[in-house]
């Protein structure tokens, strides 16, 4: 296990997109934690980075995993680059956090979850859906009994996915292409935002015995950009998940129906003129607040006893990676 | 001379009605013609439920129109360029075009990715050079199929901004210093014959569906008529004044058809707030904060 400066985590993050600078922004502001490095190929995002004070910037990221001084990793690069990435990092002895989803398939989920273990690397990976309030108290309130038994499950994640633009909603922001081909990202919509509910529900429900889809095809691509899977549990709950690309609306929830109640939560953001007021302001946003919660919870993970357990850890998101795997195998209509 | 029609649907055949009426309200009647190009506005991967581009189903009922009224065997290209934001290829393919292109046996073209030459145009005394790509100059009917929204940059986007979207060069952000004289110097250098604006769904405030097919051969009485609409005094907008003064059209018009005031009356039109929210962002950008935003 290497060595943890127990006073502040020092931090790289390799991969400055649109989630890079997420990370990088909160994990300036944690106290228990210190950017020193950051990495990405595009020079224009590393002047983003070094805007915010960070002072070692790299073109190419294995530059970065040299670095002697630094404890732990955000990787936030194209889904393709996950496996390879985070086996470097860990091999060179760094603690990762890794965005999701893990990787493009089992296969390459599982070479970066032994590697973890070979190299007694603490992994996570980032699943800001489980420290949103609203779920939160959600899985309280499951937990507590009230609802009775959960016969009926549906949760939903529609967003604009890649073609999204910048919080301020005026500019069009280009894609990056990778977005757009399904050997790098693994998947459409289903594996973009299927992994995050396919993972709440986990937490709520336990694990998956079968799950089935249908894949739906707006916009013509050859990946999904909107996907309905009906899913089944071992705890015996039924439960339907909608996910898409197709709005600029976001909409993410889950309800639950159970033999003594029901109860719903919804996570949703601020508008996008508070969320661009807030970014000019230096301030956080509320839709970062829960990748924030995720950051401290993975330092404090990294920082303290090794007994702790992980909510969050490499074997949780490779059983997310299955049951998505298992639902493009088992296609209907 | 605009006419305006109102169309509640986006069946092809009713929007080609609706077309067709325009025409005539402004006694339109196309010359003969072997070629023809139209563009529409893609500006974005937004499709045309947004109301920001153009509905595919509004441009096969224009290739309808042309194929009943001047050709059955038209060569027709449907005409876009790379943008900063937006990849031709990409785009065809996520708002319906290669769809449409199969369908009805229409090419799809590029701009950035076909032959041009070069051209000069004079604006207000300077001179602006830009490459026009061929397939344009070369077309027998050109037919401009823009969308009407508002632009932070140029207040208004309807007919004219449509033809900045005709210029090859894929960085086109270049031109934003100089947005209003590059507009009227790509009009100047194509020209457009016909303008046929998809009102069907529009974005204004919101989206909405507002049911208008509009149409005339004066890219700058559309653009007038637009911003009407729209709630924008079209004296105020610069590459108007500039368009007319240059010989490109008259703000003044004339309308035929509908009622311009059914339309203006339903139009999302931007509240104060969200006119002083857009100032204070245009202040930001001034100010170099916009750099802090993800």
């Amino acid at each position: 296990m290497p060595v943890v400066n127990m006073e502040k985590l020092k931090f790289g993050v390799i991969g400055l997109g649109f989630i890079g600078k997420v990370h990088l922004r909160n994990c300036l502001k944690l106290k228990s934690a210190r950017v020193v490095a950051a990495a990405d190929k595009s020079k224009k995002a590393l002047n983003y980075a070094k805007e915010f004070g960070v002072k070692q910037l790299f073109t190419d990221y294995q530059e970065l995993l040299k670095l002697k001084d630094l404890d732990a990793v955000i990787i936030a690069l194209p889904t393709y680059l996950h496996a390879e990435c985070a086996i470097r990092a860990m091999e060179a002895g760094k603690h990762v956090f890794l965005e999701k989803p893990l990787a493009r398939n089992p296969r390459e989920g599982w070479e970066i979850v032994s590697t973890a273990r070979r190299n007694c690397v603490k992994f996570m990976v980032g699943y800001p859906l489980r420290f949103v309030p609203e779920f939160v108290r959600l899985k309280s309130r499951l937990e507590s009994g009230f609802l009775g038994d959960i016969q009926l499950a549906y949760a939903v994640n529609i967003a604009a996915g890649p073609f999204f633009h910048r919080a301020e909603s005026t500019v069009p922001r280009p894609v990056s292409e990778w977005w757009l081909n399904k050997e790098l990202t693994g998947g459409g919509a289903l594996m973009d935002l299927g992994c995050h509910m396919i993972n709440l529900l986990r937490w709520f429900l336990g694990e998956v015995s079968d799950i089935k889809s249908r894949l739906g095809y707006r916009f013509n691509f050859d990946f999904e950009d909107y996907a309905t899977c009906i899913v089944d549990f071992e705890c015996g709950t039924s439960a339907v998940v909608n996910v898409g690309w197709f709005s600029q609306s976001a909409a993410v929830g889950i309800e639950l129906h159970g033999s003594m109640g029901h109860d719903r939560a919804y996570h949703s953001p601020s508008s996008k003129v508070i969320t661009a007021i807030k970014l000019l302001l230096g301030e956080t946003p509320k839709f970062y607040i829960p990748h924030l919660k995720e950051l401290l919870y993975f330092v404090d993970y990294v920082k303290n006893d090794d007994n702790k357990e992980n909510r969050l850890s490499g074997e949780d998101a490779l059983r997310d990676l299955g049951v998505i795997a298992k639902a493009y195998e088992n296609q209907i209509g | 001379m605009v006419g305006l029609v109102k169309c509640k649907e986006r069946r092809v055949d009713v929007l080609k009605e609706a077309i067709k009426k325009a025409l005539r309200l402004i006694d339109y009647s196309f010359p003969k013609a072997e070629s023809v190009v139209i563009k529409p506005n893609m500006c974005y991967y937004w499709d045309y439920s947004t109301g920001q581009t153009t509905d595919p189903n509004f441009v096969a009922a224009m290739i309808k129109v042309l194929r009943e009224e001047v050709s059955s065997d038209i060569d027709v290209s449907i005409v876009e360029s790379d943008a900063s934001a937006m990849k031709c290829k990409y785009a065809f393919k996520y708002l319906g075009y290669e769809k449409l292109a199969e369908k009805y046996k229409v090419k799809l073209v590029n701009l950035s990715k076909v032959e041009s030459e070069p051209i000069k145009v004079e604006v207000k005394g300077e001179i602006f050079d830009f490459m026009i790509p061929k397939i344009i100059k070369n077309a027998d009917l050109r037919i401009n199929v823009p969308k009407m929204k508002y632009m932070m940059l140029s207040k208004i986007s309807c007919a004219l901004k449509n033809i900045f979207g005709c210029n090859p060069y894929p960085k086109k952000f270049k031109y934003h210093p100089k947005l209003s004289e590059t507009i009227v110097a790509l009009n100047k250098a194509m020209s457009f014959q016909l303008n046929v604006l998809d009102g069907i769904r529009v974005f204004g405030s919101k989206t909405l569906k507002l049911g208008l097919v509009m149409a005339s051969q004066d890219p700058v009485a559309t653009d007038a008529v637009a911003a009407t609409i729209m709630g924008v005094n079209p004296k105020s907008v610069a590459h108007l004044k500039l368009a007319e003064r240059e010989g490109l059209g008259k703000i003044e018009f004339t309308v035929k058809g509908d009622d311009l005031d059914y339309f203006r009356r339903r139009f999302p039109r931007k509240s104060l707030s969200e006119k002083a929210i857009a100032f204070g962002y245009r202040v930001a950008c001034k100010l170099g904060l916009d750099k802090r935003i993800i």
